[in-house]
């Protein structure tokens, strides 16, 4: 009867044991350096710049309309100058969701390899799929600080055409 | 010489909200003949069909990047003299040297003003 107890709690502790290892073995995947800074800290960052960036937007779109609002079409010349002027400055201030829908589509990303990482975690059968490698040249949107601004890009490729 | 302003200008990109920005700043410089296209492979289509006298392409792109259309342009005979400005987001130092090894004439990063598109149209065409 002991014996049988033994054996049973050691079966136990074998499957145990078992399950933890292939669970481990999901749980790398998620507590890769590469993912937790490349991945999860890339895209906390990218969606926080994301923010900025469409409060920026806001604010150029909401000063254009409100100098629009403000015009004195007394003088029709100077009132269209003004609108024309406005206009240019709404379609720049557009341009926000090209470079924000890149950080987000980033941060799908990442959710979606976090996503089958926890579901090959609960299912333990599924396998983990990496984290789509991307071309070195494919960057997206610099996050701030990072990146060349247009005054470097200019000075790098007339260092380029000198050498 | 002066550029003529009815050229056919393509531009590429997979945002709709930037082919028309970057169309209707051409068509405030006064350029009237504009076609777009959404990646590389769909412009390369375009420009063996019709002659174009300059491309303004997007980067990242799919299924063909900008970088890559670069490169199909200036291996192909035909187009190889074609004036070719790369508008991105990319803005890695990287990026910038591949695209000039490539042979692109100009790089503008994004966000970017009709100010600073018009500089560099002057620089790849000359003055209009």
């Amino acid at each position: 009867m002991a014996q049988n107890l033994f054996e049973r709690i050691a079966d136990e502790c074998v499957d145990l044991y078992r399950v933890a290892f292939r669970r481990r073995r999901h749980l790398k995947d998620l507590l890769d350096r590469d993912f937790r800074i490349g991945g999860l800290a890339r895209a906390m960052e990218e969606q926080r710049t994301a923010r900025n960036e469409m409060e920026a937007a806001v604010d150029r779109i909401m000063g254009a309309a409100e100098r629009m609002v403000a015009i004195d079409f007394s003088d029709p010349d100077a009132a269209a100058a003004v609108v024309a002027d406005c206009c240019g400055e709404l379609m720049e201030a557009c341009s926000f969701q090209d470079i924000t829908g890149q950080r987000i589509a980033h941060t799908i990303e990442t959710l979606g390899a976090l996503a089958q990482c926890l579901d090959a975690l609960e299912n333990d059968n599924v396998a983990v799929g990496d984290v789509a490698e991307k071309s070195s040249l494919l960057n997206g949107p610099a996050l701030p600080g990072n990146g060349l601004g247009q005054g470097m890009v200019d000075e790098l490729l007339m260092a380029d055409d000198k050498s | 010489m002066a550029v003529d302003l009815k050229m056919p200008i393509l531009i590429v990109d997979d945002y709709r909200t930037m082919l028309r920005i970057v169309r209707n700043l051409l068509n405030k410089i006064g350029f009237t003949d504009i076609d777009e296209a959404t990646d590389g492979k769909d412009a390369l289509e375009k420009l063996r069909k019709r002659t174009y006298g300059l491309v303004i392409s997007d980067w990242n792109m799919q299924p063909m990047t900008g970088y890559e259309l670069l490169k199909e342009v200036r291996g192909d005979a035909a187009l190889s003299s074609l004036p070719f400005v790369m508008v991105t987001a990319e803005s890695k130092a990287e990026n910038v040297v591949a695209a000039r090894q490539a042979g692109v004439n100009n790089y503008i990063i994004k966000p970017f003003s009709a100010e600073i598109l018009k500089a560099k149209l002057k620089t790849v065409l000359g003055d209009f």
